[in-house]
């Protein structure tokens, strides 16, 4: 549908300014009609408002420790609870989501970085470069994500949030080089490619402005795509206390806290674990929706 | 196929070479090794003689070449820290665990997964179909170390009926696995549907029906059998991650598998161990992702030739 809308306008060269508009106006249409993916943005939206709002709004400092407000069970002075150094959890919990989400964005865009890179050079290159680029991503596949990313930690000596990103991108840009490489081949032949390169295009613009532009679709829906696993990636690393440390929290350094507790206080690993949840939960559900209204043909039955 | 078999195991050789030589390069860059980290100062010389024990002072060339023969001959040489144990050792003693969870988790998966999947595509738009991807959306978010938390809180601890911790009996191995295999399960589930929707569309389905043959044969032969290719492309990459990803669930059930030790031996810089167990661990992916796309071509033999 994308493509196809390119088409038109192209040969239309007086709409160049609209067609933006409308392409983007259109899908923005098709994704509003999708209530799921509707309610899911607007929790996304909220949960990340709470992770940036609450530790300025609240009260309570997220670092402060106080053992006589240690493990209170959720209350109308703290609403979740507070954990084993007496600190809100309500609050705590906005920290650790913005060192989630934020490691999260951070290497999900990484991964895309480097998978447009690989995929497009692969892609547009073509031949015989593309097919050991190919075959050398093939055996990419073999390595295991979460061993690689301790053992990029390692390498560093030092966990923080540039480490992370890096750690979590390194064994998971495969799939996202996959995607954009297939996208660009399906681009080349397009007539409009063609077109272009018959009266005298060079090759970068034909890549930076036919067919780069064009792969923004599926860049987006790979956003949403990516984000659950590094999430659940760096979740994992934090909960086996090889990721982010205290004071700092994120989700996963939380839900360590609350195991090393749950016999008697079980609330306190649910409160981050629910946090993960529901974030993979409307992430998923952005993505389909983002496909249905970005890339129709696509569309799962 | 067996032209097709025969390539796709050659093609084996240089991607395990490539996923060795990654692995060792990454090692190589890793700070220090345990013979430096000691508090006590060791002698130079003995430093110097214990670096020689493990080929540290060889070019990294020749240490690669060495250790790829290791590899291949199965010796993956001595740990570094507990004297006297090799990682073969270590491997062989903790990796059959790890193996039987993960096989379990799989099993647990697919045997839950796929009729979920298959009966939501059957009703579809029921209610049957409604809770069934609820289900699945909410085990594909939740994550594991949530799950296994709650199931020993409430199954072991509140209503006493299994063990929290171990791998002893068969009550040990009913827990992990589930803890484990839930997100894949939720996947599969949901694979299983979207796949079973779109075969249940195909002429030849209308065709099976329309020439009289009974619903039930039409699903099982036709319909099922289609469907589940997707689901095995899937399956194979999982078997992978589960095996290989199993660190919060050994810890969390104190299973004594390598998805554990590997956590310590990184913490403790035991680098001959952390170097055999990341070769295993991409090894073990690189086999299931092999017995994949055979199986792959055992269903669909369009495929052999394209995937050869």
């Amino acid at each position: 549908m994308a493509v196809r809308e390119e088409v038109v306008a192209e040969h239309t060269a007086a709409g160049a300014p609209i067609r933006q508009s409308s392409l983007w106006r259109d899908a923005w249409r098709r994704y509003l009609r999708n209530r799921g993916a509707v309610l899911a943005a607007a929790v996304f939206v909220l949960l990340v408002l709470y992770c940036l709002i609450a530790p300025i709004a609240s009260p309570y400092d997220p670092y402060e420790v106080d053992f006589s407000q240690a493990y209170q069970t959720p209350s109308w002075a703290h609403p979740l609870g507070s954990d084993q150094f007496g600190r809100d959890l309500l609050t705590r919990t906005a920290l650790g989501g913005r060192i989630s989400i934020g490691i999260g964005f951070g290497a999900t865009i990484a991964i895309l970085l480097i998978g447009v890179a690989y995929g497009a050079i692969s892609g547009f290159v073509g031949g015989k470069l593309d097919d050991a680029l190919m075959r050398f991503l093939d055996a990419l596949y073999g390595l295991p994500y979460l061993p690689f990313a301790i053992l990029t930690l390692a390498i560093f000596g030092t966990v923080n949030f540039w480490t992370m990103v890096v750690a979590l991108s390194v064994a998971s840009w495969f799939t996202a080089a996959r995607i954009v490489r297939g996208q660009i081949i399906t681009l080349k032949e397009n007539d409009y490619v063609r077109a272009a390169r018959a009266v005298g295009a060079r090759w970068h613009r034909i890549l930076l402005r036919h067919l780069l532009p064009n792969t923004l679709g599926v860049l987006i829906i790979a956003i949403f795509l990516e984000l659950p696993g590094v999430i659940l990636g760096e979740a994992f690393l934090s909960f086996i206390g090889l990721g982010i440390n205290p004071p700092n929290a994120s989700w996963g350094s939380m839900a360590q806290d609350g195991y090393q507790a749950y016999r008697v206080h079980p609330h306190i690993i649910v409160i981050p674990s629910v946090a993960i949840a529901t974030l993979i939960l409307c992430a998923n559900f952005i993505a389909d929706g983002l496909r249905d209204a970005l890339d129709p043909r696509t569309r799962e039955t | 196929m067996t032209k097709f078999v025969v390539r796709r195991l050659v093609w084996t050789i240089p991607v395990v070479l490539l996923v060795i030589l990654l692995t060792f390069t990454m090692m190589k860059q890793i700070g220090g090794n345990p013979f430096r980290q000691t508090e006590r100062a060791v002698p130079a010389s003995i430093q110097r003689n214990l670096e020689r024990k493990f080929g540290l002072d060889k070019p990294w060339y020749v240490q690669y070449a060495q250790y790829v023969r290791n590899v291949f001959t199965f010796d993956l040489g001595p740990s570094m820290v507990l004297r006297g144990r090799s990682v073969n050792a270590i491997v062989k003693e903790q990796f059959p665990r790890s193996i039987q969870l993960g096989g379990l988790a799989m099993l647990f998966a697919l045997v839950v997964g796929v009729p979920l999947g298959a009966v939501a595509a059957l009703k579809q738009n029921s209610t049957a179909d409604y809770s069934a991807m609820v289900v699945s959306n909410v085990g594909f978010a939740v994550p594991s170390f949530l799950v296994a938390t709650l199931l020993i809180y409430f199954v072991s601890l509140k209503w006493g009926l299994l063990p929290t911790s171990g791998w002893a009996t068969w009550r040990h191995k009913i827990l992990p696995p589930i803890a484990l295999g839930l997100g894949p399960m939720a996947y599969f589930a949901r694979l299983a549907r979207g796949s079973m929707l779109e075969t249940l569309q195909q002429d030849y389905v209308r065709t099976a029906r329309a020439k009289g043959l009974r619903w039930r044969r039409v699903v099982v032969v036709h319909v099922l059998r289609n469907s589940l290719i997707p689901v095995v492309t899937a399956a194979g990459p999982f078997l992978g991650f589960l095996i290989t990803g199993s660190f919060i669930i050994e810890t969390i059930f104190a299973i004594p598998g390598i998805g554990r030790y590997y956590v310590v031996s990184v913490q403790a810089r035991d680098l001959s161990v952390t170097m055999g167990l990341t070769v295993i661990l991409a090894l073990i992916i690189v086999v299931a992702n092999l017995i994949v796309d055979i199986l792959y071509g055992l269903l669909d033999p369009r495929t052999r030739e394209a995937r050869a």
